[in-house]
């Protein structure tokens, strides 16, 4: 928001002639009126408030978790809650440096990443292979059904399934991810395919443009979004369902490391591994994503404006 | 100089009830620096014809043939809606259609986008602009193949009167300027008659109906008497034509 903002306003200073004038630019020689003022105070108070109460929010579930449990066992049954059971955020928290000092953190992730990469890259590769084809007919019908029950079937489906055929091998999991992700990958392909711009695509024909340059300068980029899109929900689900394999049939990994600490009661490092998780798909999902299609898309947010 | 010519061309789309004519046995000659409105109500086989002609659809029956000056030129064509790529700048879209990508077409660009004064805005995309100025982009990406032919489907048609009417003196100044041979769609006969040489009248069902030399001098003021005499024959002829298609 603030970037997209501070673009804007890059934009203005560049064009001076143009008689946009946002909100938060004061040009030469001109004062802010007094309510454009109080607008802008009122907006900033805003987004104070805002990210006041969703701090609040974070503090009040730790609290409560960290003493709250406590104090209601003691009520209820008149003893505390065995520590190990049900650790605080604060020994969960202790309990981090340990697990990166070992290095245990990093190539636990580091195998559970590889994999998701594996994984997803070779369901993504097939899914916008299977969503361009199914511009034919044929085809289409060929993969409909498939595409459905790929949709629609749980993965904890395909992770036991990976499990029993494959073991510990590779395919296992690579078959899992694959069976989750590809539907919704080649669903989203070949709804942007539906819907490329045949008028666009009519222009650059009348124009002679050749058929590699209306793929990369029409084609692709009508697609973009939609590729997006099958990338986030189909990265939100190769983790899960990766995680999810892991439990079965791994020595290493995220899912691997949760099935070891709960199996020995170690709850602290078992909420560890949780919350790791937790804080590296918002990463990949507000951060890196995000930036690139803030990137991509930056012609949207000129338009925008 | 460059040449069209068009035998026994007929289009037809879909079956049984959805069948639809659209052009019927239509046979045409043009040549030279020549500006040839096309008239007629919609759904006459306009745009079909335009669309034919610059190989975006192909004929049922018939033949078309166009001679350029350069043997690889392509014609270039202006659409009633500016069809321009929104996730590239203006700049980007006049290149978009060029052959050689260079530096010389890049100053050509400019060029063009200067005689539409839109010069200082090819680092916009097409969305920042308004409609008129983005019709103007679709006028200088015609413009700037530097084509023999120019295909314009209804250019101002989306457009405010007043914008319409000085985007329409810009255009005659550069076909002026550039000698080139254009057909002109446009159901607004008062247009056709200040801009053009010769105006083809096509009825419902895609005939050919008429085809009407202008011979009077440019620039043609719409309040003038001669050009108004012009347009109010065009016009009743128009009538008696659509008269008879119904
Ligand atoms: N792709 C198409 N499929 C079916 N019918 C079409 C198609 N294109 C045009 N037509 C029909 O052909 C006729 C002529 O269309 P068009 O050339 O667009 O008319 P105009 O441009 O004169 O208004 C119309 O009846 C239209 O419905
Ligand atoms: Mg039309």
């Amino acid at each position: 928001m603030r970037r997209a903002h501070a673009r804007r306003t890059a934009t203005t200073i560049r064009e001076v002639s143009d008689i946009v004038v946002t909100t938060d630019e004061r040009p030469e020689g001109r004062q802010r009126s007094a309510e454009e003022e109080r607008l802008l105070a009122q907006r900033r108070r805003d987004t104070r408030n805002k990210w006041l109460w969703r701090i609040a929010g974070y503090v009040v579930v730790l609290l409560i978790w960290e003493y709250g449990f406590q104090a209601i066992m003691e009520l209820i049954a008149g003893r505390s809650l065995n520590d190990a059971l049900l650790p605080g955020p604060i020994r969960i928290l202790q309990t981090i440096p340990d697990i990166w000092e070992d290095g245990e953190m990093l190539s636990n992730f580091g195998a559970t990443l590889t994999r998701i990469g594996i994984g997803f890259g070779v369901s993504f590769i097939a899914g916008a292979l299977i969503g361009l084809f199914t511009q034919n007919k044929w085809l289409d019908s060929f993969f409909r059904d498939l595409v459905v029950v790929s949709l629609t079937s749980p993965g904890l489906v395909w992770a036991l399934t990976g499990l029993i055929i494959w073991g510990f091998k590779p395919l296992g999991w690579i078959f899992a991810i694959f069976m989750t992700t590809f539907a919704l990958v080649s669903v989203n392909i070949s709804e942007g395919v539906r819907a490329l711009p045949k008028d666009l695509l009519d222009m650059a024909k009348a124009f002679g443009v050749s058929s590699i340059d209306r793929q990369r300068h029409i084609v692709i980029p009508h697609l973009a979004p939609y590729i997006f899109t099958a990338v986030r929900f189909g990265f939100s689900i190769a983790w899960k369902v990766t995680v999810l394999t892991e439990v079965f049939s791994s020595n290493k990994g995220i899912g691997f490391q949760m099935r070891v600490t709960s199996q020995v009661f170690q709850l602290d490092e078992f909420f560890t591994w949780v919350l790791s998780f937790f804080v590296f798909a918002l990463f990949l999902e507000k951060v890196v994503l995000q930036r690139a299609e803030d990137r991509y898309f930056r012609w949207r947010q000129e338009v925008a404006t | 100089m460059a040449e069209i010519k068009v035998k026994n061309l007929h289009k037809e789309f879909g079956v049984g009830d959805d069948r639809v004519v659209a052009l019927e046995n239509v046979n045409l000659d043009i040549e030279g620096h020549v500006f040839v409105s096309i008239v007629g109500p919609s759904g006459c086989g306009k745009s079909t014809l335009l669309n034919i002609l610059s190989g975006i659809e192909t004929a049922s029956s018939g033949t078309v043939d166009i001679t350029q000056d350069s043997h690889d030129a392509n014609p270039g064509y202006v659409f009633q809606a500016a069809r321009l790529l929104p996730w590239r700048s203006v700049m980007e879209n006049l290149m978009f259609v060029q052959k050689e990508r260079d530096d010389e077409a890049r100053a050509r660009c400019q060029r063009y986008l200067d005689m539409v004064q839109l010069g200082d805005k090819g680092d916009k995309f097409p969305g920042e602009l308004s409609g008129g100025m983005q019709q103007r982009v679709g006028i200088a990406r015609a413009f700037s193949i530097e084509p023999d032919v120019l295909f314009m489907d209804e250019p101002f048609s989306h457009l405010d009167a007043i914008t319409a009417r000085s985007l329409r003196r810009e255009l005659h100044e550069m076909w002026k300027q550039t000698k080139k041979t254009v057909l002109f769609v446009t159901h607004d006969v008062g247009e056709a008659v200040e801009l053009s040489n010769r105006i083809l009248v096509f009825a419902k069902g895609g005939k050919l109906e008429d085809d009407i030399t202008v011979d009077l001098p440019f620039p043609r003021d719409p309040s003038d008497d001669a050009v108004a005499v012009a347009k109010a024959q065009v016009l009743r002829k128009f009538e008696e034509l659509d008269l008879l298609a119904t």
